[in-house]
């Protein structure tokens, strides 16, 4: 762990605690649930080392990828806070300017 | 030899006497955005028919009864599986996940008895809590498809975590899960039968291969086969052979399971489809179409797509394969050349998304 630097009040609780072999009263999220499970940033670059592999074009792979949260990072959660993100923009090709960013309520 | 002639004949002279009314015709099932389901006549090249599905989301998984008469859809943010009778369009079964203090989910797996009589829901809990999520187990959900627009789990089989695919034997005897390995189960108890080993796999000259089954078009064949990868241990980078491409086949009659690779990764493939005509021939997809040769475990041709597509299926007859997922067209190639032969664009221009493309005879 030395590497690796607690940052929230959750993973300094999972340090303190894996520090007295208690690590198991700390739960931890196993599976994707939704989109602040997921910890997949997105493909900014395909497995060869280039962009010719990722899907073409970007906006095909919208809501393959959205819908599922598999880009949590770029897009709003759509199965849990924001389900109607998408509701004005039917086709990412043809609707993207539709999609707009979201704001943390207050 | 007289009696083969007569037996022709008296073939002949059925199909004469019960046109196509009686003959079962072969449908494409999809969807789009927002909550649409799209029947498409295959032959004709255009939707016969489209169904507004009830409620918020748009569809994932799509499971259909094998007397082609009513489609079971995932939908509403993956949180509710939706029965929509193909002949009236109405709705005839509705099950929402979550319950109480539960969010439950569906991640793809979704499949339906032989008999048409329960549909198995891959299913993901977490419990909120005050101020913490608690993860449970996840389960399989079995429902009874006569439960009606309030349905609820009759049984929850166990299940591995990561378990994306959901596939039935013929006799609905197994249920086969797919994730890190493939489960085999008993569907009326979640008896564990078989596991065959996919990540898991004993291999040492091979790191454990890269699975990404979520898509279900096996129902031509019975067969389900879907691509891998997989790195040499130690390989220099550069050299062309260090990532390897297979496919992954599972007999669903006979549980007969392998996993061979046929070339040096040199594209991506997202799922596949294996002809019924020509068996060793599987078709994937991604921004490319391939024609892989699973008997003899080599490529036999790949071209390019004119955007990405995620699935696709085939015709009956093994001539057709149409590429599905993403946007809103479905294309239409010649299993023989890989040609493009035609084009079904859905009406509204929405888009397909990570949904699922069936064939149905009806």
């Amino acid at each position: 762990m030395k590497h690796l630097k607690p940052i929230n009040k959750k993973a300094r609780q999972m340090e303190r605690l894996a520090e007295e072999g208690k690590l198991d009263e700390a739960r931890v999220m196993q599976v994707v649930n939704g989109c602040t499970s997921t910890f997949d940033p997105g493909w900014e670059v395909d497995p060869f080392g280039g962009i010719a592999a990722l899907c073409q074009p970007v906006e095909a792979d919208l809501y393959g990828c959205a819908d599922p949260c598999w880009w949590p990072a770029q897009v709003p959660d759509t199965i849990n806070t924001h389900p109607n993100w998408s509701a004005e923009a039917p086709s990412g090709h043809r609707d993207w300017r539709n999609l707009q960013p979201v704001f943390r309520k207050k | 030899m007289k009696s083969k002639s007569l037996a022709a004949a008296l073939v002949s002279l059925c199909v004469l006497a019960f046109p196509a009314a009686v003959r079962a015709k072969e449908y494409i099932l999809t969807a789009v955005k927002p909550n649409t389901l799209m029947l498409v006549d295959a032959a004709a090249r255009k939707v016969e028919r489209s169904y507004v599905i009830p409620g918020e989301g748009s569809p994932l998984g799509i499971v259909v009864s094998r007397d082609g008469k009513v489609a079971y859809v995932v939908t509403n943010h993956w949180g509710s599986l939706i029965g929509i009778d193909l002949d009236s369009g109405s709705e005839v079964f509705h099950a929402d996940f979550s319950h109480d203090d539960l969010r439950v989910r569906n991640t793809f797996g979704l499949e339906l008895s032989p008999d048409g009589k329960e549909v198995f829901v891959m299913q993901s809990s977490v419990r909120l809590g005050q101020g913490e999520y608690e993860v449970k187990d996840v389960g399989i959900a079995v429902y009874r498809t006569d439960a009606g627009l309030n349905a609820t789990p009759q049984r929850i089989l166990p299940i591995p975590r990561r378990t994306t695919n959901l596939l039935v034997s013929p006799d609905g005897t197994r249920l086969y899960a797919v994730g890190w390995d493939v489960v085999t189960i008993d569907p009326a108890d979640g008896t564990v039968l078989k596991v065959d080993k996919v990540l898991n796999w004993d291999r040492k000259d091979q790191a454990p291969p890269d699975l990404f089954g979520v898509w279900i078009q096996y129902e031509q064949t019975g067969i389900f086969a879907n691509p891998y990868y997989t790195t040499r241990p130690g390989a220099d980078p550069k050299d062309p052979a260090a990532a390897r491409t297979g496919m992954l086949v599972l007999d669903l009659d006979t549980a007969k399971f392998t996993m061979a690779e046929f070339e040096d990764t040199s594209a991506i493939m997202f799922s596949s489809v294996v002809n019924p005509a020509r068996r060793n021939e599987a078709f994937s997809v991604y921004n490319t179409l391939t024609k892989t040769d699973i008997e003899s475990n080599r490529l036999i041709k790949r071209v390019p797509l004119p955007h990405t597509h995620y699935c696709l299926n085939i015709s009956g007859d093994g001539k057709e394969l149409y590429t599905a997922g993403t946007m809103s067209d479905i294309g239409i190639y010649s299993t023989e050349t890989l040609e493009r032969i035609g084009q079904i664009d859905l009406p509204g221009g929405n888009d397909m998304g990570g949904t699922w493309i069936r064939m149905v005879q009806r």
